[in-house]
């Protein structure tokens, strides 16, 4: 059984021009011991997303509608209180986007990571930071940094203390948004190293943030595209990888260079990304699709199966792509 | 090292205003217009009492050897005889200086306490009501002027609503018993501080509250709450921890105003202080009163500016190397 099943899910930030739908009917499943990656460009819905189902939403921000189970409940009903003492952290925990400034400046590391303990556990402050040396020492940190401020640790170094702090309370489920954006390319690979050999070892669930596709080929199971605020492609990580069907789903994966190939001009996908404000009617991403016919501009396309291992497409040219027209070379 | 040089920069700046302060204290009661040794001397005197009165308030030296001779006592700690007292002016500081610290003291601590909460709080409720409505008075009551508010408050406590005293430190006579004294105190001591923490707070609330939405929008801030921390703990141990350095900076650094603010406030509820002690020296042309009580307050101020600039370098480190010169 799945052990986050999201279904429908919709968030709209209000704001003086109407409602931007960030979130928009979004349904996936992340089952357990697994991960499942989040890819997309910048502002279709990504991060809004993960602080959806963790519902750190800001003033403006407003689920709409649909459930998030965790282990069969549905944590979207639960009130304030209960959800931030029964789920944050203790069932869902997060390693944020900006390694740099995810831990506050003014207090010591250990003791940031003893309070999402105790702020959940009723041990006593000593146990807590006993395990809290332990989670230093199991993301590679010296636990005699214990009493070190965030100032005194590397970019790579910050991001395992927020590894260990997600991993604190024994979550079910990490959501991890771009953790090593902010970190350059031989740290992150380290830094993604620490992460899976630790899902793998305590047997985690993660959703994974990215735009970085590589990341998500490295580390998960299954892959979810998002553009304008829906999911439009959905997989295992190696049909996506092999055959991405939904026209977006393929510039992306085309977009991004391949190594071992010929050395090619990469290639971007023209126009921009919709206005939330006001999405295109139909498919949203009939303006930059040069298959959209006319019911793309009509209808919304489902998210159906194609093919086996439930490799899900939303778009209506779907038998087309799956013959296998190459639709973004000249 | 850079701290020290720093701080011997700052003691030397201060030993410096002292003296131009001491200067201009001495200089600026005798250009006052009107003459002092009518305070004192009859015109009826004989000439023969009159130089013998000048000489016993030092008046018949000529000014600059009067000004030496102030000098020199000034480091004795002897201010001279008050004209209308005739009581040396040390000892009438001296009783007056407890009163003028008990209510600088309840006004301060009171004001910042206040002004941060509100300011915490304005800022975790940015944009309701409570915010709007606690904003608008705490900036009304900072932009008009200070007596104004203080006399109105006067009014209504002391005439419309007589609930409270309307001057002096305590009970004429004094009630018995040390509780009853103290609680008599307290009364008389509620206006007076609680219309200096109504002038005040605003600004103190308002710095707090706008430094507190910087850090509420850091990331730590969304760490800490999706660590699933209640909200009153990720307002106080998370985001006011991290903005309290430079609160605490800058109430150090409005100290000296506060001091200097007590000459207004102990004139209008007749507080028995060295505020009202100079404006009523002024009034009375008693140069060496005023001039001891004047001396006082600067004082006062140079020490606070002293410790503002300690404190600021303690907690910014960035000044330490601009001023110790570690370019």
């Amino acid at each position: 059984m799945a052990i986050l099943e999201v279904r429908d899910l919709k968030m709209y930030y209000k704001t003086l021009r109407g409602h931007v739908k960030a979130v928009d009917s979004v349904s996936f499943d992340i089952e357990r011991g697994k991960a499942l990656g989040i890819a997309g460009e910048s502002g279709c819905g990504k991060t809004s997303m993960a602080v959806t189902v963790l519902r750190l939403l800001p003033s403006n921000g407003k689920i709409h509608g649909g459930s998030v189970k965790l282990d069969g409940i549905d944590i979207v009903k639960l009130d304030d209180e209960e959800f931030r003492k029964s789920v944050r952290w203790k069932k869902i925990s997060m390693v944020f986007q900006g390694a740099m400034n995810a831990l506050n400046p003014v207090h010591r590391v250990g003791d940031q990571i003893v309070e999402a303990i105790l702020a959940h556990e009723d041990v006593p402050h000593q146990e807590a930071a006993t395990r809290a040396e332990e989670l230093l020492d199991m993301v590679g940190i010296n636990p005699k940094r214990y009493k070190e401020y965030p100032h005194e640790f590397s970019g790579g170094m910050k991001q395992r203390v927020v590894i260990a702090m997600a991993l604190a309370c024994n979550p079910d489920v990490i959501i991890a948004d771009e953790p090593t954006t902010a970190l350059d390319v031989m740290v992150q690979s380290q830094v993604l190293k620490a992460m899976e050999d630790l899902r793998k070892r305590l047997d985690l669930s993660m959703m994974l943030i990215t735009h970085d596709l590589s990341v998500i080929a490295q580390t998960c199971d299954n892959i979810a595209i998002m553009y304008a605020g829906k999911i439009v492609e959905y997989g295992n990580v190696i049909d996506v990888f092999d055959n991405p069907t939904h026209p977006y789903g393929m510039g992306l994966v085309k977009s991004f260079p391949n190594i071992k190939a010929e050395r090619t001009r990469v290639r971007s996908l023209p126009g921009f990304p919709p206005n939330l404000l006001a999405p295109p009617k139909g498919c949203r991403f009939h303006p930059r699709c040069p298959l959209a016919g006319d019911i793309c501009m009509e209808e919304e396309p489902e998210l159906i199966e194609i093919g086996s291992n439930s490799h899900k497409v939303a778009c209506h040219k779907v038998d087309m792509l799956e013959r296998g027209v190459n639709i973004w070379e000249q | 090292m850079g701290f020290s040089r720093y701080l011997l920069r700052r003691l030397g700046y201060a030993v410096i205003v002292l003296f131009v302060i001491m200067t201009f204290n001495f200089a600026i009661f005798r250009l006052m217009p009107g003459d002092a040794t009518k305070m004192i001397i009859d015109p009826m005197f004989t000439p023969e009492a009159i130089a013998e009165l000048k000489r016993q308030f030092g008046l018949d030296d000529p000014p600059l050897v009067q000004y030496f001779k102030y000098v020199g006592n000034l480091f004795k700690f002897d201010l001279g005889l008050s004209f209308s007292t005739r009581r040396p002016v040390v000892n009438e500081l001296k009783e007056r200086l407890p009163n003028t610290a008990v209510l600088f003291l309840a006004s301060f601590t009171l004001t910042t306490i206040i002004g941060i909460s509100v300011g915490v709080y304005t800022a975790s409720k940015r944009g309701t009501f409570g915010d709007n409505f606690v904003t608008g008075a705490g900036l009304f009551a900072f932009a008009v002027p200070s007596f104004w508010i203080q006399l109105l408050l006067l009014m209504l406590f002391g005439y419309y609503i007589p609930i409270l005293p309307i001057h002096g430190t305590m009970s004429a006579p004094p009630p018995d018993g040390f509780l009853l004294q103290f609680l008599d105190r307290i009364h008389h001591l509620i206006l007076p501080a609680g219309s200096n923490v109504i002038v005040a707070f605003g600004s103190w609330a308002l710095y707090t509250r706008n430094t507190m939405l910087e850090a509420l929008g850091q990331d730590y801030i969304v760490t800490a709450r999706a660590k699933g921390l209640p909200e009153n703990t990720v307002l106080r141990h998370h985001a006011l921890r991290s903005v309290l350095p430079p609160i605490v900076t800058l109430i150090f650094g409005a100290l000296p105003g506060m001091v200097s603010g007590a000459v207004i406030t102990e004139t209008i509820f007749s507080w028995h202080g060295v505020g009202k002690y100079l404006m009523d020296a002024v009034m009375q042309q008693d140069y060496p009163a005023a001039q001891g009580a004047f001396y006082l307050i600067a004082l006062a101020v140079v020490i606070c500016n002293l410790a503002a600039d300690i404190v600021y370098g303690i907690v910014d480190p960035r000044i330490r190397v601009g001023e110790g010169g570690a370019k």
